[in-house]
């Protein structure tokens, strides 16, 4: 059964990474730069918190034996040792407990992949319009599923900002969203305020077998490549219209007629979106570096980069970032040489590196995959501890949102998005304890009301009365 | 330490056979469940465990490795993989399912496997010595076919024992391959299960007058089910939801079957009866997902349950890790159900000798007794964390090469080759 969904979710073309929410900075009065729908999110309820005698990773590369933080109106406004807790606080004492920034996952399918699967999901599903290997003019924020079990069992593992993109179907799919892991009712209530928006891209074996089979283009990788080609040409003429009608002072006549697809892609050429590629190649990831120079657009990460190790110093020189798994290998044949020391290596080579769950149940233990990794590079002759792996999924996700001046590390200032965990986050014995967002503790594994569950698992006999 | 273990490598290859080998200073879990032996010293001979005993000198000659007071446990053993069968997606053939055709339950993996895969380095390299392959599908549902266990030795004989179960599966999102419904996937079973006894009744072997117009009752098909009727061959049904597990006891019941339940997410809500009869249950320690409607019931300490019932558990993980990283998915696996309430002693067992008892290797493998085949390894810490690797690993006597296609890669591109102005396609 659960290699139906495989094949669904990896043998079937399906990742992708998409775009991020919604405001891109306004480069121009085209249409494109408002957000019709924006955030509505709001900090949950919330107190001052002081966490004592931690075992701080701070996610800047840093570790503090005993070290207290302290969380005031949603954000961390001390890390350190000897630090007085301010009146009325709460305290957490999390002696021998460990503490680290939220956990950022860069590339989920938490909402727009939502379980339970059921036979219909088997044909079409949420994740990708695949109907047309360009779909850049949907966006992943159209197909959550706010009620997908999926967030809780993920904030559980102390997730707590996760790209959501549309899969990998198509060469453009679509715009991603990211999205604060709340309990929410509507998508708008999880948005990440100010969030940069991105597109979703795919090299690589699934567009070319999801329309080659059909007897369609792309059928090859130089048909993928042709195809990223005439859009982007499109996407550059249609760019220039917009700006041609924007820079007339008194604008006359006629505004150019509005194209969702080609507005994304201009979002994109003006750097207001960012670009998160599927790509597990390391000769397809050079030859995306230079369409992207071709066009004048930079890609942000690629994903599912399985032989970044091949190309750690052009990565780094271009300052891309790699998304990666420890251990994924072989189910396909762009994944046969994947390295468990890939993570390592990009590491050594100073490129931007972080792990994603593409699948929710890997990120329900982000840090063990941390782990996973950690120890290859290490047995490859690498000297990497927690303090910093523990980058590759805090900090080093939240740059590649866009998001670093916000959260992905404990540093005054910061979102008091936090997680203190029952030992060390990377064995695969602990568990976390309790995890705050925005200062709200919206989790708590030893208080049943602090453990919220999706609508979908109310009064289910299956699940209830256990031994 | 690296250079120490490619030291014993080099030796290991050089050793005659017959020599006896001596691991000393091994933290030994002799039989897992029990507590281990400190300071023991391991004996192996003839492909064999000799004897295991604290403080023992070993004899004259040996060849000594010392296992510096790390853990040394059997190999291990994965109850459900497509090792064997598989190389890179699909590759050229799809070894572990046919989907067209009249094999059914007579459908069986045992003359597709590939002693050359890429996946078994990989496989041993993470300390798993033994493994279940089992085949996905057949041309007639619900039955798959007949599985094999596998010994992940180096050479060309990786068959430990063939037909070792027929294999079938049953639920929702299976029962397409069946006319939609999963009333029809137990009506077949039933069908071909009464066909199969009929003719062990009837006394004539394959009938040739068997319903050849119907490939579930054929001669071939049922000929397979002769010896689940019988009580020698297990039936292995992967079922998830609760009414489908009780539909299988209630199969075991009917017709005296020994069968053992896979999958089982919802096993936890029929403990009891499962125990009861004894009937092992192989388990994904990471499902806590309703991922379908089968699946509503699934927990994490689903595995911790089971076993405090009583029930026999062992592991196998469906999904991108299934065959590929069938030995540190396991033992990640077996790590999250520890965390989740087992305690690490059933954990161990739930990776070795309960494994070897529910495939009917029990004989020759699972524990480091005497006359057991030498399956063992040397980790380098708790063998469940991530982050511990196996350092030594012996599969039935013989130490095998940790190398595998990535680490070669990671050597091919390690970051001290800079300033190497050649490409790594010359290292």
């Amino acid at each position: 059964m659960r290699l139906r969904i495989l094949r669904i979710l990896v043998l079937a073309p399906l990742f992708g990474a998409g775009t991020a929410s919604l405001f891109g900075q306004t480069a121009s009065k085209d249409p494109a730069s408002a957000n019709p729908y924006p955030s509505t999110y709001k900090p949950l309820p919330r107190t001052d918190t002081v966490i004592t005698d931690a075992t701080i990773l701070d996610g800047r590369g840093n570790r503090i034996e005993h070290g207290s933080l302290i969380l005031h109106d949603g954000k961390i406004v001390a890390v350190g040792t000897n630090l007085k807790a301010p009146e009325g606080a709460v305290i957490i004492d999390a002696k021998s407990r460990w503490v680290t920034p939220g956990i950022v996952d860069p590339h989920s399918h938490v909402g727009d992949f939502p379980m339970p699967l059921t036979a219909d999901d088997l044909k079409v599903n949420d994740v990708n319009e695949a109907v047309d290997p360009n779909s850049a003019q949907v966006w992943a924020l159209h197909s959550i599923t706010a009620q997908d079990p999926q967030f809780s069992r993920v904030r559980a593992g102390g997730v707590t900002t996760l790209q959501v993109l549309p899969g990998s179907t198509n060469l453009f799919g679509g715009r991603g969203v990211v999205l604060k892991n709340v309990p929410a009712t509507t998508v708008q209530r999880m948005e990440f305020p100010g969030a940069r928006a991105s597109l979703k891209m795919a090299c690589g074996e699934n567009p070319k077998y999801s329309y080659g089979e059909k007897g369609r283009s792309p059928a090859s990788l130089m048909g993928n490549v042709a195809g990223y080609r005439e859009a982007w040409i499109a996407a550059q003429q249609y760019r220039r219209k917009w700006d041609e009608y924007d820079q007339q002072k008194d604008p006359k006549g006629e505004p150019p007629a509005r194209d969702l697809k080609l507005e994304t892609l201009a979002e994109v050429l003006r750097g207001d979106i960012l670009v998160h590629m599927h790509c597990y190649r390391a000769d397809e990831m050079a030859i995306m570096l230079d369409v992207a120079k071709e066009f004048g657009f930079k890609i942000t990460a690629f994903h599912h980069a399985v032989e970044a190790y091949k190309i750690a110093d052009l990565l780094a020189e271009n300052g891309v970032c790699a998304a990666v798994w420890p251990d994924w290998w072989g189910y396909k044949m762009e994944a046969y040489d994947a390295i468990r020391a890939n993570a390592g290596y990009l590491e050594a080579a100073g490129a931007c590196v972080m792990l994603h769950s593409d699948f929710a149940v890997d990120a329900e233990r982000l840090t063990v995959d941390a782990a996973t990794a950690m120890g290859a590079a290490r047995r490859a002759g690498l000297d990497i501890g927690e303090e910093l792996a523990i980058k590759w999924v805090t900090l080093n996700p939240a740059k590649a949102l866009g998001l670093d001046d916000r959260i992905g590390s404990l540093e005054a200032g910061k979102n008091a998005d936090v997680v203190v965990w029952s030992g060390n986050p990377f064995s695969v014995y602990t568990k976390a304890d309790q995890v705050f967002i925005d200062g709200a503790l919206v989790y708590d594994r030893h208080d049943p009301h602090r453990r919220p569950q999706s609508d979908f698992e109310v009064g289910q006999p299956a699940s209830g009365v256990r031994p | 330490m690296k250079k120490w273990i490619v030291g014993i490598a080099f030796a290991a290859a050089s050793i005659a056979d017959a020599q006896t080998i001596a691991i000393v200073h091994a933290k030994a879990y002799v039989v897992p469940g029990s507590p281990p032996i400190a300071n023991a010293t391991i004996l192996i001979r003839d492909g064999r465990i000799g004897t295991v005993a604290a403080d023992a000198t070993p004899p004259a000659g040996a060849h000594v490795i010392d296992a510096q007071g790390k853990i040394v446990t059997p190999g291990l053993m994965n109850s459900g993989t497509e090792l064997g069968l598989v190389e890179a997606g699909p590759a050229d053939t799809t070894d572990h399912a046919v989907t067209t055709g009249t094999l059914g339950a007579a459908f069986d993996i045992q003359y597709a496997l590939n002693p050359n895969s890429t996946l078994l380095p990989v496989a041993r390299a993470d300390g798993l010595t033994r493994a279940v392959a089992f085949p996905s599908a057949s041309g007639v549902p619900p039955f798959a076919g007949l599985g094999a266990i596998l010994r992940l030795s180096e050479g060309p004989d990786i068959l430990d024992r063939p037909q070792a179960a027929v294999f079938a599966t049953t639920g929702g999102m299976v029962s397409s391959r069946v006319g939609g419904s999963r009333s029809a996937e137990w009506i077949l079973l039933r069908m071909a299960l009464d066909e199969a006894q009929r003719t062990v009744a009837s006394k004539v072997e394959a009938r040739g007058d068997m319903r050849e117009h119907d490939p579930l009752l054929s001669r071939v098909n049922i000929a397979a089910l002769l010896p689940v009727v019988r009580g020698k061959t297990p039936l292995a049904i992967t079922a998830h939801r609760e009414s489908d597990i009780r539909q299988a006891i209630k199969l075991a019941d009917d017709y005296k079957l020994h069968i053992i339940l896979c999958g089982a997410d919802e096993a936890w809500r029929a403990a009891a009866a499962l125990a009861a009869r004894k009937i092992p249950v192989v388990l994904n320690p990471f499902d806590s997902t309703p991922s379908t409607f089968d699946q509503i019931g699934a927990r994490l300490d689903n595995v911790a349950i089971l076993q405090r019932a009583g029930v026999t558990i062992s592991f196998s993980v469906p999904g991108v890790h299934l065959s590929h990283n069938a030995g540190s998915i396991i033992r990640e696996g077996a790590g999250i159900a520890v965390a989740n309430g087992l305690p690490w002693d059933q954990a161990l067992k739930a990776l070795t000798v309960n494994p070897a008892k529910t495939w009917g290797i029990a004989n020759h493998y699972g524990t480091l007794e005497a006359g057991k085949d030498a399956d063992l390894v040397i980790w380098s810490g708790d063998p469940l964390e991530p982050v511990s690797t196996a350092e030594v690993v012996f599969v039935q006597g013989k130490q095998v090469s940790l190398r595998t296609r990535q680490t070669e890669l990671e050597q091919r591109y390690s970051p001290k080759h800079k300033n190497d102005p050649w490409p790594p396609e010359y290292r």
